[in-house]
């Protein structure tokens, strides 16, 4: 049987990387490869307490399956925290990176993406999806 | 008054609707209700331990909004801050008004999520005022 692959989007409200990477990894969990992928919680992976709270399953999670991780800036927030407690993340998709290969698509906020935030959303969805056919054929 | 600041930190969650509400309430919070006194700072960056970010906060207020009794933004905050001013849970809003239901969708969220986010976004925005001037007359 495959193994699923997670997907883990560094989810930061502050700036409109987070909402980007959010909105990508929710539209290749639900839309783009519902039965091949997963998604991850940063916080709930990350959460220093995590142990005295009840679950380590989204670590396990990371350390059994090939794990993407979404980075909205370049802090790499959710690569850091895999490689942490997990082990090596399987691929890293930059949103910085694509922003800059799209620079005809500006976003309008990090509250509202505007149209082009969602050209820009379905493009690292994309991007995701294609990481997710490789590793998934892979494993 | 007080000059400092009162920073939001809601959990980030992305798996359920309630992590969306807490979202959505922030950002009610820092952008109209609140705009000047309340700031957001990402969770991840926090939990990540960044050194200016967690100095920041430190000499400032804090509210934490959670989705789930895991409550990431709580303990993650006591973890790296040492320090939480106040603190939130969406699942009561949704508790205390059983009339609305929030839709399941995340991305968008709907409009039953809307109205419960800016119904809790009133009660966070009454807590920034309270620990604002809590803090200017402690400063006298």
């Amino acid at each position: 049987m495959k193994k699923k692959v997670g997907i883990i989007a560094c989810s930061g409200e502050k700036l409109v990387g987070g909402t980007l990477s959010r909105a990508a990894a929710r539209i290749v969990v639900e839309k783009l490869r519902p039965n091949s992928t997963i998604v991850l919680c940063e916080p709930l992976f990350a959460a220093g307490g995590l142990e005295r709270h009840g679950g380590q399953e989204e670590r396990n999670f990371a350390k059994e399956h090939p794990t993407i991780t979404i980075e909205g800036c370049e802090e790499e927030c959710s690569k850091i925290a895999v490689e942490k407690y997990s082990g090596p993340a399987a691929a890293t998709i930059r949103v910085d990176e694509i922003l800059k290969a799209h620079p005809e698509l500006i976003p309008d906020s990090r509250e509202d993406l505007g149209e082009d935030g969602r050209k820009l959303v379905e493009i690292i969805a994309d991007e995701i999806a294609k990481k997710v056919d490789e590793l998934f054929v892979s494993t | 008054m007080s000059e400092k600041k009162v920073y939001i930190i809601p959990c980030s969650g992305i798996g359920k609707v309630f992590g969306s509400i807490g979202r959505e309430t922030t950002y009610i919070v820092v952008n109209e209700l609140a705009r000047d006194k309340a700031e957001l700072e990402c969770l991840p960056l926090i939990v990540k331990g960044k050194k200016e970010v967690i100095e920041k906060l430190k000499e400032n207020k804090i509210i934490a909004i959670d989705g789930c009794p895991l409550k990431c933004s709580y303990n993650n905050l006591m973890e790296q801050v040492g320090k939480v001013d106040a603190q939130f849970m969406t699942t009561n809003i949704v508790k205390d008004n059983r009339e609305l239901k929030p839709e399941p969708s995340i991305m968008p969220i709907g409009e039953n999520t809307k109205i419960l986010s800016r119904k809790l976004a009133e009660q966070v925005s009454q807590k920034v005022e309270e620990l604002l001037e809590k803090e200017g007359e402690e400063d006298k």
